[in-house]
């Protein structure tokens, strides 16, 4: 059990290590991101679909509130501004501009914020938008003045400024041109001081023609091909989140290195996170009296004398052999180095032989980096295409930074999909598959079964079938982490309880049942004797860790002093158990950090030795 | 040579007269001998294995063991007890294991290693015995000796200089195996494969070994070897159907478990050492306040929410423990590799004891193979661990079937990033580029089929032992035994190992030349990448720290005049720097220059148009220092036109005013 524990506390050290590594990367070089949603206000947007259908300023503010709360999560240090235009009355810094409305002007989202969003939705939201705001004339050149003022206001450094457009009028000015010219004259201000003008047009009746106008207004899609514009009107929430999310999110390398075909011959990639563990972010210490946060410093002295330590005044060291090896700080590093930065080809082999189960981390994408070596890009897409068509990986050395050792990965080519409504699903590049050593591969002895017979089998298909669902990855959201956020959001707007989250992750027990029926005890009837409860557990052999928490339910096991005397002499101690001696520890004070035997063993004789 | 579960072993070394002996130019055996020994002892040290180790020479000067009587068993020494190996035993070997000049009857020191290995504490039982088995036996006695043996449960491994094979063990492939051999040494060798044959009928021979097989088996360092632990559970199909199962995990991301400590460097005590956090208050006196006058927070976007730890232990989450329970199933193909989260896989097994929980857990494997589809479950390891989801594949092998299960993203974990499709004009590769990727791919193949059709994988790196492990006991080893030198290179096998087989490297020559000519490549000078990119590819976790330092070193260099580019701080001086040090083109400067006053503008603040106009006096200056005024004034007359449409009126005013002339050489433009 122990074993098992340790690997999870492992686990989450390593990998908030690794995130840690992402994250603190970003903001050191290039500072915060932004994004402003400009809402559309005017009364189309509250129109409401056939069939009661929620009006597209409805699924708006749905779809705000939900980037909030996933900022708040995934990136609480992003800043983010709500602006409407077409408004009745105004709100703006100076009061500058007419019909526009700041709403939440550029900040960290916080708990008053999501709060204020769920507001504006519904039928209530509809009536309160109404009364605080109004619709009015629309000028969206004023609107992206305001906006760009709201930029210019911030003293901290952006790094990605974005900007999405919120509306389903293909032609807001009403074919007003000197109104039409001045939006675009401030769109091309804004994107010269690099801000990205995304538009997240809506359904209208009679289609929504970009052309018309907005193709002016929004940045051209980075790649200069044909995908972007082209893309249909939304119509759905899930849609519409799909976008938002998916342009929301500041792609960030995790590294940018070269691909080494061969001598000479390198390819530059980025190197993008998949998928990254989320978890509960780490506590942080508040002063008692006041509530401010403190924050820690740690310092090393030498406990004779008392005083700091200098990073070159302490060495490293590990006992190996019942001796210890000492080495300078530097050393330990050189250890760790092989090469320089850089995917080294390897080989190909034929996709088969990538073994489903050699799964030791979650892996990461490649896309080539035009802008570090040109003709990047040529090379990886002849790759992609030609590792596709003959279903072959590439197995290449992976060193991700210096002084980090190597390891393998299965670079598998992913072609890019995209959906009914030209919006990318899977981008192309090269999954990095990172594949185990000798040393994280385990012997296990297996143990034989006869195998189950046709009608045996065959019952359990029909259970299957019944039991059949389509996965998506996005399905499940982390109970965990979910309700965390529900408690602090509870606490922070004083509610009386936390909202209750739903638990994805449970099996719908009842429905599984209703749908299986008769099926489960005919299975039953097959494979189980009538004898045979497979709940009844043999005798156990210890207790299972369910049990867990235990300390106070077992007995303590404490010793004299004379009889640990006595062991120490005769160099019995190893004798006793794990548990006596670290109870005897705990007895006489001592502080071990082991939970081996022999340092438990170590530090009593250290003590009793005084 | 030994296998996971701890044994008491002795290592009986022949260092005989004859074992110096050696035709020329090969390696004596004793030599060779020494070095398994070595090796495997080190081996046992960094694996920190139990194992308890007696060390006994045989052919010795002096005698010196426990059988010592009556002129029996003389030239025998046990030069260390049964116990744990040590960096001591490594010494004692490197130091006091040299070849003697007597000659010892091998079944004799056999035996006074089996005396020794009566006080081991554990139950499995080994001796490697060493010898070119050059020396006279005598036989009387070796029925009650391979009657003991196998009485104790001892296990005997024979490491000989040279085995003779029967061709259908290793010997066939063996050149000079068996030939040129002593008297003695066949006669030794019939007895050895008595004494293997008794012990074991089928694979006795298998425990014998040549000294080279054995170096090279013992070139690495151990794997790392962890016992797999057992959770057993039961796997859930709604309420009323459960399998009973047992999880093991196969594959995972194996760290060591030992840390580096820190000690001081004049005594190397730890103890002398002391680490202390305290916590401070952000004001500028950085006040300290007790760790007890502090509670727990967390933040919520920009709210900082108390959050003591017991009202977080009553509102998380709760859940029931252990659990194995089936979601639903869903096809195999909509799982997606590449989403594959956590550090592991587990496989699932039926107890071993329970056939119809076999049957039952084999007709779901079955099942979801032919139906090609596997469970969503979820998992829990216990009450303590938070729940995750996952997909349980199905596995069939040859000797077994299981289920392996592999944890899969929540909706938070992942990254929807979208990048610019490659089917794009500029970079669609042509015919031949892609028949030149096309030749190098074939060319690279690391499977291979043989003449029988058998595949053959060159470079299975599941074989490959961590390097990272490999190379730090290596440089562990060095230190301990040689302390004050410099830490060796790495050892050119485990370069190897890391490298494209030589194979591949050949053949891919011709078409990676092609690949060369087909593909231009071109590095695009990296202008202010000098320090991002340090800090992309800096793992240091201090971060701050570098930062600092990176950012005086860049003070550093701009007041020694070393500039590589115009920054943002002082445009001016830099770009007055650049020019002077000529170490660019003059174009490539002005560029740099402009494109900051470009971006100091578009921050719309008065601070900055000072900065900016100071930049154009200064571009002004040293074209007219040059003699080229080209560049200066274009760039003056296109920021002209773009001021009305830029807001940047108030800007080009003070510009105006601040400057006696705007452009060099005459009186073309008007200032206005």
């Amino acid at each position: 059990m122990a074993e098992w524990n340790a690997f999870y506390q492992n686990e989450e050290a390593d990998e908030e290590q690794e995130e840690g590594e992402e994250s603190a990367v970003n903001y050191k070089v290039t500072g915060r991101d932004s994004l402003v949603f400009l809402v559309d206000a005017s009364k189309e947007m509250f129109i409401k679909g056939e069939d009661g259908e929620p009006s597209n300023f409805d699924i708006t503010m749905q779809c705000v509130r939900s980037v909030y709360t996933s900022k708040i999560i995934s990136s609480h240090r992003d800043l983010v501004a709500l602006v409407f235009y077409g408004t009745e009355k105004s709100k703006n810094p100076r009061n500058s501009f007419k019909h526009v409305y700041v709403y939440h002007d550029l900040d960290e989202p916080g708990a008053k914020r999501v709060q204020d969003v769920e507001a504006l939705r519904g039928e209530r939201g509809a009536r309160l938008a109404a009364d605080t705001m109004g619709s009015g004339e629309v000028s969206l050149g004023d609107a992206l003045w305001c906006c760009s003022n709201l930029y210019s206001d911030i003293k901290l450094r952006l790094s990605h400024k974005r900007l999405m457009i919120f509306t389903c009028m293909d032609q807001p000015h009403g074919g007003d041109s000197t109104k039409d010219r001045q939006a675009r004259t401030k769109a091309g201000d804004l994107k010269e001081t690099g801000v990205v003008i995304d538009l997240m047009h809506l359904m209208k009746p009679g289609g929504f023609d970009v052309s018309l106008f907005f193709c002016d207004i929004v940045s051209p899609p980075e790649d200069e091909s044909e995908l972007g514009l082209q893309v249909e009107p939304c119509g759905k929430l899930d849609d519409l989140q799909k976008r938002v999310q998916a342009k929301q999110q500041k792609k960030r390398a995790m590294a940018r290195v070269n691909l080494c075909l061969g001598e000479g011959m390198n390819v530059a990639v980025g190197v993008y996170a998949n998928a990254v563990t989320a978890r509960k972010p780490s506590a942080i210490r508040l002063y008692r009296e006041t509530n401010e946060p403190v924050h820690s410093k740690t310092r090393t002295f030498h406990t004779q004398t008392g005083s700091l330590l200098l990073p070159s005044e302490t060495r490293k060291a590990q006992v190996y052999g019942n001796r210890q090896i000492v080495m300078e700080k530097d050393e330990v590093d050189t250890i760790k180095k092989f090469y320089d930065p850089e995917i080294f080809l390897i080989g190909f082999k034929p996709m088969e032989k990538l073994k489903l189960h050699h799964h030791i981390r979650p892996s990461v994408l490649l896309y080539p980096e035009e802008q570090q070596v040109t003709g990047s890009s040529c090379v990886f897409a002849a790759l992609l295409k030609k590792c596709t068509e003959k279903k072959v990986f590439a197995v290449c050395r992976y060193t991700p930074r210096r002084n980090y050792p190597p390891r393998f990965v299965a670079l598998v080519p992913q072609r890019e999909e995209v959906d009914e409504s030209n919006v990318q699903v899977t981008p192309p590049g090269f999954n990095a598959i990172f594949l185990p050593f000798a040393d994280d591969i385990r012997k296990l002895d297996t143990p034989q079964f006869p195998t189950a017979s046709d009608v045996q089998v065959d019952k359990m298909k029909e259970i299957i079938t019944k039991m059949r669902f389509k996965y998506r990855s996005d399905a499940f959201e982390n109970p965990v982490i979910q309700q965390h956020y529900r408690n602090l959001e509870a606490l922070a707007l004083d509610m009386l309880a936390p909202e209750s989250i739903e638990d994805f992750i449970m099996p719908k027990v009842e429905q599984i049942d209703r749908r299986l029926g008769p099926l489960v005890d005919e299975f039953k009837e097959l494979v189980y004797p009538a004898s045979y409860n497979p709940d009844s557990k043999p005798a156990a052999k210890r207790k299972t860790a369910d049990a867990g928490g235990g300390d106070e339910k077992k007995p303590k096991v404490e010793i004299p002093e004379a009889e640990l005397r006595a062991h120490i002499k005769n160099g019995t101690l190893g004798k006793l158990t794990v548990p006596v001696l670290k109870e005897a520890c705990k007895q006489f004070g001592i502080r071990t950090t082991g939970t081996k035997k022999q340092e438990l063993m170590d530090a009593l004789i250290a003590q009793m030795a005084k | 040579i030994t296998e996971s579960g701890n044994c008491s072993l002795v290592l009986c070394m022949d260092v005989g007269f004859s074992m110096s002996n050696s035709p020329p130019g090969e390696e004596p055996p004793f030599d060779q001998a020494k070095k398994v020994i070595q090796k495997f002892v080190q081996r046992q040290v960094f694996s920190e294995s139990k194992d308890e180790m007696a060390l006994v020479l045989f052919g010795t000067d002096a005698t010196k063991n426990p059988l010592d009587q009556d002129g029996q068993y003389q030239h025998i020494t046990v030069r260390r007890q049964l116990m744990a190996p040590d960096f001591e035993l490594l010494e004692e070997i490197e130091n006091h294991v040299r070849p003697e000049s007597q000659q010892t009857d091998w079944l004799d020191a056999l035996v006074v290693s089996m005396d020794l290995l009566q006080k081991g504490k554990y139950d499995r039982l080994n001796i490697v015995l060493l010898t070119d088995l050059s020396t006279q036996v005598s036989s009387d006695n070796l029925d009650v000796i391979i009657g003991n043996l196998g009485k104790l449960g001892i296990t005997l491994q024979f490491l000989a200089l040279k085995w003779y094979g029967d061709g259908d063990r290793r010997g066939s492939s063996r050149p000079g195996v068996g030939k040129g051999l002593s008297r003695e040494q066949k006669q030794g060798l019939e007895m050895v494969r008595d004494i293997m044959l008794s012990l074991d009928e089928d694979e006795g021979l298998d425990q014998v070994y040549t000294f080279s097989e054995a170096i090279e088996q013992l070139f690495m360092f151990k794997h790392i070897e962890r016992r797999p632990m057992a959770w057993p559970c039961q796997l859930t199909i709604g309420s009323s159907l459960s399998i009973r199962i047992v999880g093991y995990k196969a594959v995972t991301d194996e760290k060591l478990k030992k840390m580096w400590i820190t000690v001081d460097a004049q005594t190397s005590k730890r103890d002398d050492v002391k680490r202390e956090t305290v916590y401070c208050l952000d004001d500028d006196n950085e006040t300290e306040v007790q760790k007890d006058d502090t509670i727990q927070g967390f933040r919520y976007g920009s709210d900082i929410v108390p959050f003591s730890k017991v009202d977080q232990e009553q509102m998380k989450y709760k859940h029931d423990g252990k659990c194995f329970a089936v979601l639903g199933f869903t096809k195999h193909d909509s799982i997606h590799r590449h989403l594959f989260m956590g550090s592991q896989t587990i496989k699932m097994f039926a107890p071993k004891d329970d056939e119809h929980a076999g049957v039952a857990l084999s007709a779901l494997i079955q099942a979801l193979d032919k139906l090609n589809m596997v469970a969503i479950v979820r998992y829990a390891y216990d009450r303590r661990c938070n729940p995750q989801v996952g997909a349980a594949f199905p596995c069939i092998k040859q000797t077994y079937e299981c289920l392996v299960y592999v944890q899969l993203p929540f909706m938070e974990d992942l990254r929807q990033f979208s990048f610019p499709s490659l089917e794009n004009k500029k970079f669609t590769p042509s015919e031949s580029q892609l028949a030149a990727v096309d030749s190098l791919i074939d060319s690279m193949m690391l499977v291979e089929e043989d003449e029988n059709g058998q595949k053959e994988d060159m470079y299975k790196v599941h074989e490959i032992p961590n390097p990272a492990f490999q190379r730090l006991f290596q440089c562990l080893h060095h230190r301990a035994v040689n302390p004050g030198t410099p830490l060796p290179t790495m050892e050119q096998w485990l370069k190897d190992a890391l490298e494209r087989p030589s194979a591949i490297s050949e053949r891919c020559q011709a078409p990676l030349e092609e690949m060369k000519r087909k593909f231009p490549l071109k590095a695009v000078e990296k202008k202010k990448e000098l320090k991002t990119g340090a800090q992309i590819f800096e793992p240091d976790a201090k971060k701050s720290k570098v930062d600092e330092e990176e950012e005086e070193f860049n003070l550093a260099k701009i007041s020694e005049g070393n500039v590589t580019s115009v920054g943002s701080v002082d445009p001016a001086r830099d770009f007055r720097s650049l020019i002077n040090q000529k170490s660019l083109p003059f174009g490539e400067v002005c560029q740099q220059l402009t494109h900051r006053i470009e971006q100091l503008l578009s921050n719309r603040s008065t601070h900055y148009y000072m900065k900016c106009i100071t930049c154009i006096q200064t571009f002004r200056e040293q074209s007219v220092k040059l003699g080229n005024a080209d560049l200066y004034n274009s760039y003056l007359q296109s920021l002209k036109k773009s001021i009305p449409n830029s807001g940047l009126q108030v800007f080009w005013d003070l510009l105006v005013q601040g400057m006696i002339s705007l452009f060099i050489g005459g009186s073309r433009f008007s200032p206005t």
